[in-house]
């Protein structure tokens, strides 16, 4: 069921982009206003609840015994799913993860693996037989534009919150967090780029292009999505956005 | 007996009246009592009941004047989206005001998928088929301007009584507006700080449409806005 | 708790405090998502609920339209953090039933003829549980109904009933509904005092099931009255100074 978006909606966007500005007033580089909650849901062992704007995305950690993986068997286990929940969206239905869920899971365990933020390695319990698996589950509830990053910011938030006494029989001195990966989506509309997209931005943009980077600014994950293309140079630019927002969420982690 | 005063804010459930009332909208009548059946203000007037929704979705009516959006095509007219549940038929002589000769021509060179109209509604059945004409003056195909979605119910307070609030957005704002009963409000002006101006104007009208002195607050805020200078 | 506790009541009083007839603590909260017709968050105990509307909306897939009333659909889901250990998600065998009697319990009081062909759906959601969702999702979901303004005869009202240590008890918690005889979930239209969901299983004579209703009942009309003011709260405005 997708929407249409109606030409009056889109000419008025991409005039306005053209113009260097934004239907909400923001700036290019501007996010809407961001909150972290953490520590909501007491059954999870770590939970964060970010609104980005008027997006929520609500994120729970669950931490338990598992069977580790063949070739890595004194390695912990990392688990990333996402719901897009129907009610966060009239466009959303009930079923099985669809292309648009998966893809946000894939995104944000990317983000996460790939930098080795969470030390995979000192989560081993009995080699070969048990280690420690993170399931990182991703609940949306209000769509309203910009989830990758909304979510991608609620799982470390929701990850750094994990309290190791709640975890039963846990067998280490802590969890392991290591770094924070953070996810910056930029939108690209007519030949202008720029961040966290709103939901009326996202129904007009040519493409956008998720980078996700550590504390230093290098990237650990990348994702293009839409069918519109970037050129070299736009590239540069989403990387130097990228880099200079990150460290901006990223004191919303804790 | 009425047990309400006129824009009580009640809910669903609530006992509002009793006795030999007339029943309308967002009321309902059970043996001899009348009850509220949504969230809004009691409006007893005379001998009707009615409650005034301050939530719900757009429901067409006649005569009702509507922005829509064409959502499909077919060969004789349009399938129109009205921010509803039920969607609007335009056929092409009701925009054209002509005969068309379909064999020949391609009708979507006067409405495509995407294009936002004024419309009035013509007719509605029992089934909710809802029938549009955007022949007359004031209607057919919007090409520019700022869309902007509102709860339908708040329709009546953002044209006000006599059209006062409408007036007023217009003539303090200098932009022109059109105001679908369904909702859509369609925002032209020249100065974006205005044209966003009258988007707060409505954003706060809906938030604040059961609330008394509307009018007065929205003007002032409006020309604080005008007054702050034309850093647009 | 992993053992069975001795007694789940100790001096008249439940074990996290509260008398036989009491509630936990109950909050409600109408209006909070943004992209729903209607929504409601509701906290009940441990319970975290959220509950959404979205209707009347056009319904697909078309050949399931009634011609001249809506439709109604509920969909009750866990979150997978939602409980001790980690729920799967998506539906199971226990949130397909639970979806049911959640819309046969809230659907008497809806005007559904008043909009041929469409749907109205009710989504509850719930983040964290601590017994009783089932009827904490029906008390949210009325409240996200109205919210959506579909016209309703009445909100619905729900709380759980059951039996520990021979006692009565309303408002079940997690260890109550483990441990405990007997579990009674019911809802209840207020304005006329009728049963539109009913389940049980444990143990009753028809004295205890008497007293247990009566309980019930009670128990809903203080909820009834938290639900009227969530709806009416989110129009209560705070005039400022000076504006």
């Amino acid at each position: 069921m997708s929407e249409v978006v109606s030409k009056v909606k889109r000419d008025y966007i991409v005039g306005l982009a053209n113009q260097g500005k934004r239907a909400d007033t923001r700036a290019f580089n501007q996010y809407r206003e961001i909150s972290v909650e953490k520590g909501l849901i007491e059954s999870a062992h770590g939970s964060a609840l970010v609104k980005m704007g008027n997006t929520q995305v609500l994120v729970g950690v669950k931490i338990e015994r598992g069977e580790p993986f063949p070739d890595q068997p004194n390695s912990g286990v990392l688990i990333v799913n996402a719901e897009l929940l129907p009610l966060a969206s009239p466009s959303f239905e009930p079923g099985p993860p669809d292309e648009n869920s998966i893809e946000l899971a894939r995104v944000v365990d990317r983000g996460i693996r790939e930098s080795k933020a969470i030390d995979l390695d000192k989560l081993g319990i009995t080699p070969g037989e048990e280690v420690w698996a993170v399931f990182v589950d991703i609940h949306v509830l209000d769509h309203d534009g910009n989830l990758i990053d909304a979510s991608a910011l609620s799982a470390i938030a929701a990850l750094n919150n994990v309290s190791p006494p709640r975890i039963k029989d846990w067998t280490l001195p802590e969890f392991p967090l290591v770094k924070k990966p953070i996810a910056v989506t930029i939108a690209k509309i007519g030949d202008k780029l720029m961040v966290d997209p709103s939901l009326e931005e996202e129904s007009v943009m040519d493409a956008r292009l998720t980078i996700t980077t550590i504390e230093d600014g290098s990237i650990c994950a990348m994702q293009k999505g839409g069918i519109g293309f970037f050129t070299l140079e736009e590239l540069e630019e989403a990387y130097a956005l990228a880099r200079e927002k990150a460290e901006e969420l990223r004191r919303h982690v804790g | 007996m009425i047990y309400v005063q006129i824009r009580e804010l009640v809910v669903p459930g609530q006992l509002i009246a009793e006795g030999k009332y007339k029943v309308w909208d967002g009321a309902f009548r059970d043996g001899d009592k009348i009850y509220s059946s949504v969230v809004g203000l009691a409006d007893p007037r005379g001998d009707s009941i009615r409650v005034i929704p301050l939530q719900g979705r757009y429901f067409p009516k006649r005569d009702d004047l509507v922005v829509g959006v064409v959502i499909d095509i077919h060969y004789s007219g349009w399938i129109v989206d009205l921010n509803s549940p039920y969607n609007g038929n335009l056929f092409v002589s009701d925009l054209l005001r002509r005969k068309v000769d379909l064999t020949k021509e391609d009708i979507s060179r006067y409405l495509n998928i995407g294009d936002v109209l004024v419309a009035k509604v013509k007719d509605v059945d029992e089934r909710m088929r809802v029938l549009l004409d955007a022949g007359g003056p004031g209607m057919g195909k919007v090409t520019k301007g700022k869309l902007v979605e509102v709860t339908p119910a708040k329709v009546p307070r953002i044209i006000g009584r006599k059209g006062s609030m409408v007036s007023m957005l217009k003539s303090v704002s200098g932009c022109d507006l059109k105001v679908g009963q369904n909702g859509r409000i369609i925002i032209e002006g020249k100065n974006i700080k205005m044209v966003n101006a009258v988007v707060e104007a409505l954003l706060m009208i809906d938030r604040e449409a059961h609330t008394t002195g509307l009018t007065d607050r929205v003007r002032l805020m409006l020309e604080k806005i005008k007054e702050g200078g034309e850093n647009g | 708790m992993v053992e069975k506790p001795e007694k789940l009541l100790i001096d008249g009083k439940r074990l996290d405090g509260r008398s036989p007839d009491e509630l936990r603590p109950l909050k409600i909260q109408a209006g909070v998502l943004k992209r729903a017709d209607g929504s409601a968050y509701l906290e009940l105990g441990k319970n975290r609920v959220l509950a959404a509307v979205y209707g009347p909306r056009e319904m697909h897939p078309r050949h399931e339209q009634q011609p001249d009333t809506a439709v109604l659909r509920c969909r009750y889901n866990m979150a997978p953090f939602s409980v001790e250990e980690r729920k799967r998600p998506g539906p199971d065998r226990r949130s397909v039933e639970i979806s049911k009697v959640i819309r046969e319990a809230i659907q008497p009081v809806v005007f559904l003829e008043m909009y041929p062909r469409s749907a109205i759906d009710v989504f509850v959601e719930i983040l964290q549980a601590d017994a009783g969702t089932r009827t904490a999702g029906i008390t949210a979901a009325s409240v996200a109904l109205a919210d959506a303004g579909i016209p309703l005869k009445d909100l619905i009202a729900a709380v759980s009933v059951g039996k520990i240590d021979d006692t009565i008890i309303l408002d079940l918690n997690k260890e109550e509904d483990q441990w405990g005889t007997t579990d009674m979930p019911v809802a209840i239209m207020p304005r006329k005092k009728v049963i539109t969901l009913l389940q049980m299983d444990g143990h009753f004579t028809p004295e205890e099931f008497k007293r247990a209703l009566d309980l019930a009942f009670k128990g809903c009309e203080q909820i009834h009255e938290l639900q009227k003011k969530a709806l009416r709260d989110k129009y209560s405005i705070k005039v400022e100074e000076g504006q």
